[in-house]
């Protein structure tokens, strides 16, 4: 029989009481750590997509628009360049690389990306994880399509499939409006899917890939079919200069071995900005931009999470407090055997930071549960891709934070219990 | 032979509570006004007369839950001495250790911790005597089975009127205390347990060396004790009376 022993048959003695203080300081813990959770994973999750690329020129109406649309997948890009303006982006300045895109069709209403090999070998979605397969291969001719691997869960495509491309996107459609008219299909042309992606969780997952050519091909082929409706089909060699349209590249400033890549990026990021007729942005800062508009109403959360926490402590107190008046005759035979005031004391107040305990280490099962519910309830929801992770710093914080609050709630009754007279009661009841 | 300090002895022990809670009392109205009380080691002394509150606050100051010079009105003090230690020399936890480890309280209730075993009730005196943990529940074990309770890991729920009596008479001699204090130990008993309950106590008592100091207004008691006292002979300045001749002795 030790101190443990009392405390814990009066806890199991109270049993309705201890579970439901418990769960309370389960709840405020497991709702505090998931928002801690998805505050660093939120931030993360916007920046995942936008890789070892340093800027994005599109012709949208604002950098924050262009991240948005290149590499959300908000909207197809409305303005275009042609390819001969792009070769001049691409020598102007020394570039590692400099990737055109196309965004437009889609299938399924997922949105699908046209660009050339490079988009596979040398852009990386996410900094020093290069594009992986799941199955299949990448696209190296025309007609051949690599699914996002969020896509390929969606379409049910495997490698080896038949699909037709949609121009545009059905938003309408998608909106639910019966009376949108049919999104036109490009039937004419057949692509077969060659690869499946692993995932990299970023809004990359639910795109589809093509080559640029077949996406020139394909829209030629309206073009042409609208001036002469008997054009059977339409390959390379019928493309105009004009059909050869992109909505953006990624560029990789060249970077000197050893030298610091921000440091040749600024000046280059300055030139391109004086040009009036492209938009020209830093996907890293914009994100970091859009996200802390985000991030003060996060605070708020978070403060939310803090006042459910202190009620949770309220509500041990009350649980303790009540149950004093039922103890004052156990606490009197306790001292009567050699109890001192100062261990009745310890006692109670071991009591209420036990609850805390159990209660943070119940909240943190509640966490990992949760931030799984979340993030899925996110990506059906936004399309958003998150992955959450307790910070272990910050969870430490919590649940001692979480304890010593207990502890805290527990003073009051501690004290009464402290001062129980022992005389008053050791009397015969009535 | 060594000279072992006597198991009580209370020296000019005046005390009444302070004037808001008595207020019917007038000023030279003592509750307890003791010159001298002594009981030699392995003692047993009948209490009678007097108030019940009396000799309820007189069990209270002798186990040091009172302190008569600090708890009572002005003019309140005196010196009680427990097997040599003056209990109020003592201060907060280390009081509260000495009363566990050599003075044990009976109770007209019993006064058990309920949702604990007998056998957990008797361990509950054994956490605070310096005897080893590992040694608790054996020597509970033994001591409830001497005192005829075949179920220690009962509850008190589960255990008759008289099993809990003897739970109590247990736990009050787990430590091996000096001297024993007990407050109308008979009170609610039905007069069958009460006299199988008076047994038990006084045998244990005599076995184990302990005094016994026993509070009681019981009139069937009398012929228990060789030495009887009334709290109004030991407030008088008389000198106290011959230890009157046992009757029948049990």
């Amino acid at each position: 029989m030790t101190d443990f022993t009392i405390i814990l048959r009066s806890l199991t003695s109270r049993l309705f009481s201890t579970v439901t203080t418990v769960v309370t300081v389960a709840v405020a813990v497991g709702l505090m750590l998931v928002l801690l959770s998805m505050r660093d994973s939120g931030r993360q999750a916007f920046e995942r997509g936008s890789g070892n690329m340093h800027l994005l020129v599109s012709r949208d109406a604002s950098p924050t628009v262009a991240v948005l649309n290149a590499l959300f997948y908000a909207n197809p890009p409305r303005n275009y360049f042609l390819w001969s303006e792009y070769e001049r982006l691409a020598a102007s300045h020394p570039f590692d690389w400099a990737i055109p895109t196309q965004q437009g069709d889609s299938y399924g209403g997922l949105p699908v990306l046209a660009s050339t090999p490079q988009f596979f070998t040398d852009f990386q979605p996410n900094d020093g994880e290069p594009w992986a397969l799941s199955d299949g291969r990448f696209f190296d001719k025309p007609f051949e399509v690599v699914l996002g691997a969020e896509a390929a869960a969606l379409t049910g495509l495997r490698v080896g499939d038949k699909v037709h491309l949609t121009h545009g996107i059905p938003q309408s459609r998608q909106l639910g409006d019966p009376n949108a008219p049919e999104p036109h299909v490009h039937r004419d042309f057949t692509y077969t899917v060659v690869g499946v992606l692993r995932p990299t969780g970023s809004a990359h997952d639910r795109a589809l890939f093509t080559d640029l050519t077949s996406a020139w091909i394909i829209h030629a082929h309206d073009r042409r079919k609208q001036a002469d409706p008997s054009v059977a089909t339409t390959t390379e060699a019928d493309l105009l200069p004009d059909d050869k349209k992109i909505t953006g590249v990624y560029l990789r400033v060249a970077t000197r071995p050893g030298q610091n890549a921000s440091a040749s990026l600024l000046p280059v990021f300055d030139a391109l900005r004086r040009d009036p007729s492209i938009t020209v942005a830093q996907p890293v800062q914009q994100i970091g931009a859009l996200f802390r508009i985000v991030s003060s109403v996060d605070r708020i959360f978070i403060a939310i999470a803090a006042v459910v926490m202190v009620s949770s402590g309220v509500g041990i107190m009350l649980a303790l407090y009540n149950s004093m008046e039922q103890r004052r005759r156990q606490i009197a035979v306790l001292r009567v055997l050699g109890c001192s005031r100062g261990r009745i004391f310890n006692l109670v107040l071991t009591e209420s930071a036990l609850i805390g305990l159990l209660g943070a280490a119940l909240g943190v099962v509640f966490c990992l549960v949760g931030v799984r519910l979340v993030a899925s309830v996110v990506k059906e929801m936004l399309g958003l891709v998150i992955r959450p992770a307790l910070p272990p710093d910050l969870a430490l914080y919590v649940v001692v934070g979480s304890i010593a609050l207990a502890a805290l709630a527990g003073v009051i009754p501690a004290v009464m219990a402290y001062r129980t007279s022992v005389a008053n009661n050791l009397r015969p009841i009535g | 032979m060594p000279d072992t300090p006597p198991a009580l002895d209370i020296q000019a022990l005046r005390f009444r509570y302070p004037a808001p809670r008595d207020p019917d009392a007038g000023a030279d109205d003592w509750i307890l006004n003791i010159p001298s009380l002594r009981l030699d080691r392995a003692e047993q002394v009948l209490l009678t007369g007097g108030s019940g509150r009396g000799k309820s606050t007189l069990l209270q100051i002798i186990a040091g839950l009172m302190d008569p010079a600090a708890d009572g009105a002005p003019g309140s003090g005196g010196t009680v001495l427990v097997a040599g230690q003056n209990i109020h020399a003592l201060a907060g936890a280390g009081r509260d250790l000495f009363r566990g480890r050599h003075i044990g309280m009976i109770f007209q209730t019993f006064n058990l911790l309920h949702g604990f075993t007998a056998a957990e009730n008797v361990m509950a005196a054994l956490m605070f005597s310096g005897v080893p943990p590992k040694e608790h529940r054996p020597r509970a074990l033994a001591l409830l089975e001497h005192l005829g309770i075949t179920r220690p890991d009962a509850t008190p729920d589960r255990l008759s009127v008289g099993q809990q009596q003897r739970v109590a008479v247990a736990r009050a001699l787990a430590c091996d205390p000096v001297l024993v204090l007990a407050d109308e130990p008979t009170a609610s008993l039905d007069p069958d347990n009460a006299a199988a309950a008076m047994d038990l106590i006084q045998s244990a008592c005599r076995e184990k060396g302990a005094a016994l100091l026993c509070v009681s207004h019981d009139p069937s008691m009398a012929q228990r004790f060789q030495r009887r006292e009334s709290l109004a002979d030991l407030s008088s300045d008389k000198p106290p009376p011959a230890p009157r001749p046992a009757a029948a002795t049990t």
